[in-house]
């Protein structure tokens, strides 16, 4: 196989995005972000998280209109638009999860829209020739004629590939393509990526692990919060170098876990397998503890939170709380016995969003606001204001439903309502998604005081500095395994994100 | 492709073959069943019926419903004949009345595609309203057979080779509505908007536009079925058409235009509402009591909705070499 290949950049680059900015309310999400593409090039898009990789491809792809700065397409100025005008120009993004149409033909799904007709008439067998052609082309011989349901998400973004080519793309983003492929599937995707370079077509590749970047890419950018670290040769750096360059400063003090002397064991999992989502998890955690589930978005971190608190089940393993049996499955019976989930996506997992403040922080503890059937209103919005002051909610009446108030303060009921069953083990899933820096730092503030109380939290994050300023003891997982343990004092950036890409040594 | 794998796949295929079933079993016990006369009892029941689903498909595609035909079929029917008593002649009272179902299409499409609202209530609350308009409007009044039109008086009592006029008519708007749904852009964008929403927007298709013109195309049709419901019983009264919304949805799902949006064909609907009438017939000549039609009729449905779902979990999720 044929590692990188050679590349010399032509003459002129195809796109040219020059130092754009975009912001958000107060986050600014692109600073000063540019990005040169040449014809005939894979050029690799790096960063960790919030980094800014996800907001540039949403400028190109026309959902976000930049703030400022200067994008050209053939020399020529992008017009910022729609996600129509931006395919009309020729630059197609390929979402990791393609969105296809489950009911039509693949045919369709490529031409939709765009159907080349006879008269006044769709030219079903011109449709269904030329889609057949762009298969092929792309050496997947797909039938044009099935149902694009039940296809793999691989065979979605070959779909998806046929169609920017059928809108004569110039450019193809691929925002990481290969984050829900098997091994296989990937080696198939880079055939097909190296066809594309070989005609002359120009391809972004986002992915997290560098050791595809390194097989298939020419050259890469590599973003940092917001801008633009630098633009290098794969085949002049190294793995540790990019490491570096996406790492590059000091974890900030925006994370005060105090430190606390651990008590007993309380959550001890053995050996905790599921097929095809994780398998040999075994690990512990201390009263006043905070454990730290690092790594890549799909390596499996939630699904073993949620095999814990019982969503969904395992084939083999024990989970043990308090040195009782955890039961699979049951998560009434795993709230009674002391836990607390706090889902990954809070609106649709974490909260009921028509439903009011008071409802919603009390519906975890309603038996004990109860006198016989009766739910006493009153003892259930003291509840939800108990918390709410602990937690500093801002919100106009208890009685508002739930999707009137920001991000942050939505993820502060979602705290409020499994605090409120005063969990001996707290498990959070992204804590802090999706929230502002002042709420995050109370929301860390908060987890930090709980595990000084004794309580013993299991912490999964995709931001790597939470995961350093949070845990005492961190575990990475990558594609299902359990691959790096690291005490607080050892787990350094470099040394988590090298275990979660499986970089160096491991590849 | 081949022509007898594609009719296998076809979706219509088992509501066929359960109407040739019902039919040919009850020919079995009821000897002399199948005769002309049943065959034309058959089609002149079904024409509304029939015209109504293949308008009704249209907006279910979309995963969207519209549950005002009911009203606006039964008043299109009486408009005709009163503008026609009135003096407005033929072609004006047609046009009222298919203007009267594009203006509710209108409104229900305008509501539905830039408000938002969502088209099981939207339909249902000017399922109400249109009824209520028209019995303002009709006052008691009924309409009889001298104030009907003679043109559709003609096409609801006589038939072409011993076909009815007005199942003749439903067949036209079939062949029709099936070309265009097949063949024409704008009503393949009905489909990728009913099976993917947020793919739709984001490939550029005008969603909003699209619902609004599917809606008052729905319309138009249900005021041409007034036409017809008139011609059928040369009368019209302002309870004409009571109950029609659900015997047409009904008729839809059981020929497989899904619900849940995306999939199924005008085709399917006119066989969904053939069925239906050959089971109301067959239940007649069985002497089954009367009452059993609509039990049955709701276990088409559950059966339907089983069937669909059983294919579409049938489907094997492609992957390479079974790898994962």
């Amino acid at each position: 196989m044929l590692r990188s290949g050679s590349f010399t950049p032509g003459s002129e680059p195809i796109l040219r995005v020059a130092h754009i900015s975009k912001a958000f309310g107060g986050v600014r999400a692109l600073v000063d972000a540019s990005l040169d593409l040449y014809p005939g090039e894979i050029h690799a898009l790096l960063g960790e998280n919030g980094a800014g990789k996800s907001t540039l491809l949403k400028a190109l792809a026309g959902v976000h209109q930049i703030d400022s700065g200067e994008i050209t397409l053939n020399g020529e100025e992008f017009i910022q638009g729609s996600t129509r005008m931006s395919i009309e120009q020729g630059v197609a993004v390929i979402y990791q999860e393609p969105n296809l149409f489950p009911d039509l033909t693949l045919a369709e799904n490529v031409f939709i829209g765009r159907q080349p007709t006879k008269g006044k008439f769709v030219d079903w067998e011109k449709m269904q020739s030329e889609s057949k052609k762009l298969f092929d082309g792309l050496g997947i011989p797909l039938n044009p004629l099935a149902k694009a349901r039940g296809l793999s998400i691989a065979d979605q973004q070959i779909v998806e590939i046929a169609k920017a080519l059928s809108t004569n793309a110039q450019v193809i983003v691929m925002d990481e393509p290969t984050a829900a492929l098997s091994a296989k599937e990937v080696e198939r995707l880079f055939e097909v990526a190296r066809r594309l370079k070989a005609q002359n077509q120009a391809v972004v590749f986002v992915s997290h692990r560098l050791d595809e970047v390194f097989e298939l890419c020419q050259r890469m950018t590599v973003m940092r919060d917001g801008s633009t670290v630098d633009t290098k040769m794969v085949a002049d750096s190294s793995e540790a170098e990019v490491i570096q360059m996406m790492v590059g400063r000091e974890v900030s003090e925006l994370f005060p876990k105090i430190d606390v002397e651990t008590g007993d064991s309380v959550l001890t999992v053995n050996n905790l397998g599921a097929s095809g989502n994780f398998e040999g998890i075994s690990f512990e955690v201390k009263a006043g503890e905070i454990l730290g589930i690092a790594g890549l978005v799909g390596s499996g971190r939630s699904e073993i939170m949620r095999a814990i608190f019982g969503v969904d089940g395992y084939d083999h393993g024990t989970i043990q709380l308090l040195g009782k049996f955890v039961p699979k499955k049951n998560p009434a019976k795993s709230m009674a016995m002391g836990m607390a989930l706090v889902p990954e996506d809070r609106r649709q997992q974490g909260l009921f969003m028509p439903t009011s403040i008071a409802r919603n922080a009390s519906i975890t503890v309603l038996k004990r606001l109860s006198k016989g059937l009766v739910l006493s209103r009153k003892k259930e919005e003291q509840t939800a204001i108990t918390w709410g002051e602990v937690l500093q909610l801002k919100f106009a009446r208890i009685a508002d439903s739930v999707d009137k108030l920001s991000g942050g303060n939505q993820q502060k009921v979602v705290l409020a309502k499994w605090l409120a069953t005063n969990p001996t083990l707290l498990i959070v899933d992204e804590p802090t998604r999706g929230i502002d820096v002042g709420t995050k730092s109370e929301v860390h503030r908060l987890l930090s005081q709980k595990a000084k109380d004794g309580m013993a939290i299991l912490m999964v994050s995709s931001e790597l500095p939470e995961i350093l300023g949070m845990s005492d003891r961190v575990i990475v997982m990558r594609q299902g395994r359990m691959v790096a343990h690291f005490e607080r004092s050892d787990a350094t950036p470099s040394a988590v994100i090298a275990a979660a890409t499986g970089s160096g040594s491991q590849a | 492709m081949n022509l007898p794998g594609q009719l296998m796949r076809a979706r219509e295929l088992p509501v066929f073959a359960a109407l040739v079933i019902v039919m040919g079993l009850t020919s079995v016990a009821v000897p002399h069943f199948f005769s002309a006369k049943v065959a034309v009892d058959l089609f002149l029941g079904v024409s509304v019926i029939a015209l109504l689903a293949i308008a009704q498909t249209f907006v279910i595609v979309m995963r969207h419903i519209d549950l005002s035909v009911g009203s606006t079929v039964g008043f299109a029917a009486f408009l005709i004949g009163d503008s026609y008593s009135k003096g407005f002649g033929l072609e004006v009272s047609m046009l009222l009345a298919i203007g009267l179902g594009v203006t509710v299409g209108a409104v229900n499409g305008f509501l539905v595609a830039y408000l938002k609202l969502p088209s099981l209530v939207v339909t249902l609350a000017s399922l109400y309203i249109v009824r209520g308009i028209f019995n303002e409007f009709a006052s008691g009044e009924t309409i009889i057979e001298s104030e009907v039109p003679p043109v559709v008086n003609w096409l609801g009592l006589n038939r072409l080779f011993g076909v009815p006029y007005l199942f003749i008519i439903g067949l036209v708007v079939l062949l029709i509505a099936g070309l265009v749904m097949k063949r024409v852009k704008a009503a393949r964008d009905l489909y990728a908007i009913g099976s993917n929403p947020a793919a739709a927007e984001l490939a550029g298709i005008p969603v909003a536009r699209r619902v609004l013109f599917a809606f008052m195309s729905t319309g138009a049709l249900t005021g041409l079925a007034g036409a017809l419901l008139l011609g059928r019983f040369n009368s019209a009264n302002p309870n004409s058409g009571l109950g029609l919304e659900l015997l047409v949805v009904a008729a839809c799902v059981v020929g497989g235009v899904t619900i849940a949006g995306g999939a199924g064909s005008v085709f399917g609907a006119f066989f969904g509402a053939l069925l239906l009438q050959g089971i109301t017939l067959s239940i007649g000549a069985l002497g089954i009591p009367q009452f059993w039609q609509q039990a049955v009729n709701g276990s088409l449905i559950i059966g339907a909705i089983a069937l669909d779902r059983y294919l579409s979990t049938r489907v094997k999720t492609t992957t390479i070499m079974g790898s994962k």
